[in-house]
């Protein structure tokens, strides 16, 4: 599963969890405020994905902007992937 | 000493209340609050509770019970008035006012009451804290200035909270327009924001870092960025510095039950080493051995507190702090409440939720830092058969949904060996190490 996919999981898990439905389907421009999840949800996803993963990029890059489209968010995780 | 309307008649009447689609000027407020005591005279000198219907009306009865009546309660909805003899305002038709329980009136009527406001806070059990203020406590830290008077807030928090009360007076007394913008999702509310040409906002840094997210923050002209209602970390207060370069931006320390604020601008998190013990300030300031913040109001705080205040009169805040690099740093509470973007959760309360589960033997709620929010709730907890790991989940989850609010639902359920407890026999809030099963 590549880092792509292994976001939309845990997203799809946050949801669950949180009793909140995804938009159908997630595209590289959409807005992550307009995906589904409130802000209670990114910090479950992030915490989430911390367990997934082993790491929290916003925790540990300097990261100037917050993502706010799809691609922005995985950019980031990406990025801090590269650097493990 | 003069009362919420008194100070409102000295200054220039330039502020404009936006709420609901609709806007009122602060003068017509004022109009209204002597017409609210002209025709409740039975009201002078009586405990009311306020009740929340909209901004308008909230900031009117506020104007109009300051200095008349004894005391008065700023009640969140759903939340129960403390036990006692109150008359809820706005009156409902039906309501009698019972006359015989009146405190003897005042000779001169038109005098100036000093007035208690009380505020609630969330307390361990779930059950509401009530604290005593006053309008000059309140509002010992609000200015004006003719930069002030042209400002145009966003209130963002609820009224009748501490931190939404501070913008609220704050907007009132500097004479500025003020545009109630709380209860809005970020991209509806960063539209609101931009419609109404809003210049100063005071949020938590939680719900800062939401509307940076919206990534349409730099299309507002902000003058005015204040934090407060959780810890500011470095990151957040160097992103709007960056963003708002000209802005000013402040932090700020508020405790509910003292009723202090402490104001930070220097863009830097915690505030000045230098502080502690300098006797300029309106509070004095002091660590304890135990790095708990105290605190010493110039002003009388509330009598529920004497159990926290030692003999020179400091009260201990019950947040943590530490000292590093010459600045005094929040690390939390003390208490083990956790702050998930500015809402309070007690672990107490999760845990006696979660132990309604009949599977579970022990559980303990506790905080894991989010760069996002703050903190998020987390629960361990012990269960009598392993094998039913995820059913006993499911169980215990929908039971935190059914009795909690969403921001107290504990976002992770660790199954654990053991919890580990103090000699006492208390739950060891200090090792939150998770000895997982799964």
């Amino acid at each position: 599963m590549n880092l792509e996919q292994q976001i939309k999981q845990a997203m799809q898990q946050v949801a669950e969890l949180s009793d909140c439905t995804l938009v159908e389907p997630i595209e590289p421009n959409t807005l992550l405020l307009e995906c589904g999840l409130d802000s209670l949800g990114y910090a479950m996803l992030v915490a989430q994905l911390e367990e997934d993963l082993g790491f929290d990029p916003f925790t540990e890059l300097e990261i100037d902007i917050y993502p706010s489209t799809f691609t922005e968010f995985l950019a980031i995780y990406q990025q801090c992937a590269n650097n493990q | 000493m003069q009362s919420l309307e008194q100070q409102l008649n000295n200054l220039p009447k330039t502020g404009v209340m936006i709420y609901e689609g609709e806007s009122c000027a602060v003068s017509e407020l004022l109009k209204k609050a002597g017409e609210i005591r002209q025709q409740n005279p039975q009201l002078r000198q009586r405990d009311i509770a306020i009740g929340y219907t909209n901004l308008a009306e909230f900031v009117t009865a506020l104007i109009a019970f300051d200095g008349w009546c004894s005391a008065i309660y700023l009640c969140p909805p759903k939340v129960p008035t403390p036990q006692k003899e109150l008359i809820k305002w706005p009156l409902s038709a039906d309501v009698v006012v019972d006359n015989s329980i009146r405190k003897p009136l005042d000779p001169i009527s038109s005098d100036v009451l000093q007035t208690t406001w009380y505020m609630a806070t969330s307390g361990t059990t779930g059950q509401p804290k009530w604290f005593a203020h006053s309008f000059s406590s309140l509002s010992i830290s609000t200015k004006h200035s003719q930069k002030l008077q042209a400002l145009c807030w966003a209130l963002l928090y609820q009224p009748f909270r501490f931190a939404g009360l501070q913008v609220v007076l704050q907007a009132l007394l500097s004479c500025a327009d003020l545009v109630d913008a709380a209860d809005y999702e970020p991209l509806a509310l960063m539209a609101r924001l931009k419609h109404h040409k809003v210049t100063a906002i005071s949020a938590t840094p939680s719900l800062w870092r939401q509307l940076l997210m919206t990534g349409q923050l730099a299309e507002t002209n902000l003058k005015h960025i204040t934090l407060g209602g959780e810890i500011a970390d470095q990151s957040v207060l160097a992103k709007l510095s960056r963003l708002f370069p000209k802005a000013k931006l402040r932090h700020i320390y508020a405790s509910t039950e003292t009723g202090v604020g402490l104001v930070v601008s220097d863009g830097l998190a915690g505030f000045p080493a230098q502080w502690l013990g300098d006797s300029s300030l309106p509070v004095v300031l002091k660590v304890s051995d135990k790095q708990h913040l105290l605190v010493k109001p110039s002003f009388h705080v509330c009598h529920s507190l004497t159990a926290q205040t030692d003999k020179q009169g400091y009260v201990d805040t019950q947040d943590t702090v530490e000292i590093k690099d010459n600045r005094v740093l929040f690390m939390g509470r003390s208490t083990g409440t956790i702050n998930v973007g500015g809402n309070k959760v007690h672990p107490e309360k999760v845990e006696q939720v979660l132990l309604q589960c009949p599977d579970i033997n022990q559980a303990k709620v506790y905080a894991k830092k989010s760069a996002l929010m703050g903190a998020l709730v987390v629960a361990d907890i012990t269960i009598i058969d392993n094998d039913d790991q995820q059913q006993v989940k499911q169980q215990v989850l929908k039971i935190c949904k059914n009795q909690l609010q969403r921001f107290e639902i504990p976002t992770k359920i660790n199954v654990v060996n053991d919890i580990a407890h103090d000699p006492s026999g208390k739950i060891n809030r200090k090792s939150n190490g998770k000895q997982q099963h799964d």
